[in-house]
């Protein structure tokens, strides 16, 4: 079996389209500072004013120009979706990949906890748990890793499980390798595409966490995120202001979360290559 | 009553029989085997006092020491109470002289008798080896070598010597004409000592009761021949009934690795042997005298390498090899055979440790395997059944066979690579740039075989546990895996469980073999006895069953249809 993501996400419209989306959102929150015209954070007197050559989308209450706002939100989503991505795979594959090389009572131990948790409901915790911490950034990422890696390490394990018995993997442990190097050099490598995919899926899901958590205002209120700015606009929607304060914001988390879902579907034959349809020769 | 102490013999500086001690009684047959140049024809000429170089030790003969006679009190005793038959016929018998007054002189000469009944005595003996009539009064130059060699063997048995030497007594005879005179020798050796050397194995069972194994001046195996000749415990012994083609052997002949040298220091054979230690190069080793078979090995002979008792591994309730007890020695070849689902293949990966076993014990070199590390795996390796599953796709072949030595953490970067390319010319794979840079999937079966058999083999180990390793390729390449492995069995002394459900195949490589069914051994014995003589129905069914060639007689198949109409 020899998967080629790439080719497997270049070879779908559909996940040409998420990339490029992808790639535009990416540079847009790594090139803000040059983009947004101001600082996002910066009050002024001019509040919720309409849509100008100095303030494209005009400004919210506070006088905040929205443009600048719209284009920060980009970075501190894709930053929780990054991390939260990074770290919950990090932690799907230790444990997955752990508890299928040691097996026993360690292996029992693991799954179970991944049961309980994917039994919870994880958007209600996260609001419980949100609602008291008030979390930073930092704290809202790694809340969104604990609760999120289970479900890949469940995928990761059972992969881990049927690749352990595969004749190159059973040739190094003739060999007299350890279980680590088994995971590093073998294993690892080997579930390459479906971290890609289980990555890719923790971005999809922080990003579109954070944006709720935001929203009902349970979040680190400093720091601009789409969702608060979309319940601030709400909040006027009985003024016209909603056309540039409202919709941009929506539009831009929805085409994030496309753009990710597309590349998710592209890539999800690599888990399940029934999904593939007959190859033309 | 021949009796031989320290016995040891050179010519110049170069020591050619080193410290023999034999000892025969009357009635007794020893044949003396080894390679050409082992010093069996000079053990022969000291006994009848005819060797030119230098002799020291004690030849008693009778009571006396033949060493310490002058040549006048040795004349009458050598072709009256010792006869020899030499090798080369041609330069034997004397060119003016019929064959028939060359039986007779012995007997003249030594005054036995009269003229005439020499004559009649050795007619007699000529008629008796099988010489026509017609030949008696022949020349030499006039008889085939057959009925020269008829008349030599005659002309030593003229005067009813008490040591009859035979000195590669039938090598000049074809098949049915050996057999005749072989046992024509047996019968009139009977009151004799019979002392035969030769490099046939098959003489030496057909003229000896007794069997010696010389090698390089002494004696490194000793015993009853039909336990030496089909239990050898010596390698070099071994080694020669390997090489040895006959009609009771399956496998394909093999040679013995390097060549013989003088003047060696420790155990002559060590240089090519494939289980010497250090003492071995050192310290001359000495027969050790355990019941009746003896052998001169520092390691008590051909060493068992691995063995396994009562091992069983258990799914649950379904055991899958059930209280199997089996042994692979030093340089042999065990052939595992049963169908698919016998427990094969999981009794290979318990072995290696793969599975964990549920009951009994693994051995490895005589101590238990408690658990399986990394020295286990320098001594034991496998090699799997499908090549293109067991090498991983995302390595090169390079990285594949130096993956091992990674493992292991053995040498640098450099040292490692340099080791892997070499092994891969060991296994007859290109050593170029281009091929190590390779991925599998660019390899054919054959090669990626190879490639496998490479990784396994780059930590050297002893044994190598093959689980049907040519399944997956067609005839042609297989043959020729299987004669690397063959070889590599030769040069490096590698033992091997070769694990098949084809029995044809099996007997091609193996020495033993143990037949596998429903997770037990069913039958275990010399692959040639399990062919010919299976005991179990099952065994029966296994060969029955086995691929083969059917030309059918056209006369047989001419029955057939008439029988049909």
């Amino acid at each position: 079996m020899h998967i080629d993501l790439k080719r497997e996400i270049k070879e779908s419209s559909a996940g040409k389209t998420g990339l490029v989306i992808l790639l535009i959102m990416v540079s847009i929150a790594t090139l803000a500072p040059l983009i947004a015209p101001y600082d996002p954070c910066q009050q002024s007197i001019s509040s919720l004013l309409s849509p100008s050559l100095s303030h494209w989308l005009g400004t919210n209450q506070v006088g905040q120009d929205i443009w600048s706002r719209l284009v920060f939100g980009a970075r501190t989503s894709l930053l929780v979706g990054f991390g939260v991505g990074i770290v919950s795979t990090l932690l799907a594959t230790i444990f997955g990949v752990s508890a299928a090389l040691v097996g026993g009572l360690y292996d029992k131990v693991v799954m179970r906890v991944v049961d309980a948790f994917i039994v919870i409901p994880m958007v209600i915790v996260v609001i419980l748990v949100a609602a008291y911490l008030k979390p930073s950034i930092l704290i809202l990422m790694l809340l969104l890793s604990l609760l999120g890696w289970q479900g890949g390490a469940r995928i990761l394990r059972a992969q881990a499980l049927s690749l352990r018995e595969k004749g190159h993997i059973a040739a190094a442990r003739s060999f007299g390798a350890h279980r680590f190097y088994i995971a590093r050099r073998h294993i690892v490598p080997d579930l390459g595409p479906i971290l890609v995919v289980d990555f890719i899926y923790s971005i999809r899901r922080a990003v579109f966490m954070e944006a709720g958590l935001a929203f009902m205002g349970i979040t680190d209120p400093t720091v601009v995120s789409w969702g608060m700015m979309m319940r601030d606009a709400l909040s006027f929607s009985y003024l016209d202001i909603w056309q540039w304060w409202l919709i941009p914001t929506g539009v831009a988390l929805s085409l994030t979360i496309v753009g990710l879902t597309f590349i998710g579907y592209a890539a999800e034959p690599v888990i399940e290559p029934r999904l593939r349809g007959a190859e033309v020769a | 009553m021949l009796k031989i102490e320290g016995l040891s013999v050179s010519y110049g500086k170069s020591l050619v029989l080193n410290g023999i001690d034999l000892e025969l009684g009357v009635g007794e047959a020893l044949a003396v085997i080894g390679e050409s140049g082992t010093g069996k024809t000079t053990l022969g000429l000291s006994i009848m006092r005819l060797v030119e170089g230098t002799v020291q030790g004690i030849i008693r003969f009778d009571g006396k020491d033949l060493l310490k006679l002058t040549d006048k009190e040795m004349r009458p005793i050598r072709w009256s109470r010792i006869a020899m038959v030499f090798q080369s016929v041609n330069n034997v018998l004397n060119p003016v002289h019929t064959i028939l007054s060359q039986v007779a002189e012995p007997i003249i000469e030594h005054g036995l008798s009269s003229r005439k009944e020499a004559q009649n005595r050795a007619i007699e003996l000529l008629s008796h080896f099988g010489l026509p009539q017609s030949c008696f009064a022949a020349y030499p130059h006039q008889l085939s070598s057959g009925e020269q060699q008829r008349g030599l063997i005659a002309m030593a048995l003229a005067n009813d010597p008490d040591l009859l030497i035979l000195d590669e007594p039938l090598s000049s005879l074809d098949a049915i004409n050996r057999a005749d005179v072989g046992r024509l020798l047996k019968e009139s050796a009977t009151g004799h000592i019979m002392l035969v050397f030769t490099h046939d194995l098959a003489t030496a069972s057909r003229l000896a009761d007794r069997v010696a194994v010389l090698y390089g001046g002494k004696i490194v195996e000793q015993g009853p021949a039909q336990d030496v000749l089909s239990r050898p415990r010596h390698p070099y012994t071994r080694a020669l009934i390997r090489a040895y083609p006959n009609m009771t052997t399956v496998k394909d002949l093999q040679g013995i690795r390097g060549r013989m040298d003088g003047a060696i220091s420790g155990c002559p054979f060590h240089p090519r042997c494939t289980q010497a230690i250090d003492i071995c190069s050192r310290e001359v080793p000495h027969l050790v005298s355990s019941q009746e078979h003896q052998v001169a090995c520092h390691r008590g002979g051909i060493v068992t390498l691995l063995s396994t008792r009562n091992l069983t591994k258990s799914f649950g309730s379904l055991k899958a090899v059930d209280s199997v007890s089996l042994h692979i020695e030093g340089g042999e070849t065990l052939a595992l055979v049963g169908e698919s689902s016998s427990g094969k293949t999981t009794l290979a990966k318990t072995i290696v440790g793969l599975y964990q076993l549920s009951e009994g014990a693994v051995y490895l070199e005589g101590a238990k395997v408690d658990s399986w590390r990394k020295d286990f795996y320098q001594s034991v390796q496998i090699v799997f059944q499908n090549p293109g599953e067991s090498l991983s796709h995302r390595l090169s072949v390079l990285e594949a066979v130096v993956e091992p030595l990674d493992i292991q953490g053995i040498g640098t970067r450099e040292e490692r690579e340099h080791k892997a390319v070499q092994v891969l010319g060991e296994v007859e794979l290109p050593q170029s740039r281009e091929f190590l840079g390779k991925y599998p999937h660019q390899l054919s079966g054959g090669e990626a075989q190879r490639v496998a058999i490479a990784r396994a083999l780059v930590l050297e180990p002893k044994l190598l546990i093959a689980d049907e390793p040519t399944t997956f390729l067609d005839a042609s390449v297989q043959a020729k895996i299987l004669k690397l492995l063959l070889n590599l069995q030769e040069q490096r002394g590698l033992s091997m469980l070769f694990i098949t459900h084809d029995i044809a195949l099996a007997r091609k490589v193996s020495d033993r073999m143990a037949i596998m069914m429903g997770g037990k051994i069913i039958e275990e014995g010399p692959s040639s006895q399990i062919v010919v003589a299976p005991k179990q129905n099952y065994t029966k069914s296994l060969l029955d069953t086995a691929s083969a060639l059917r030309i059918d007689e056209p006369g047989a198949a001419r029955f057939l249809i008439s029988k049909e109409r």
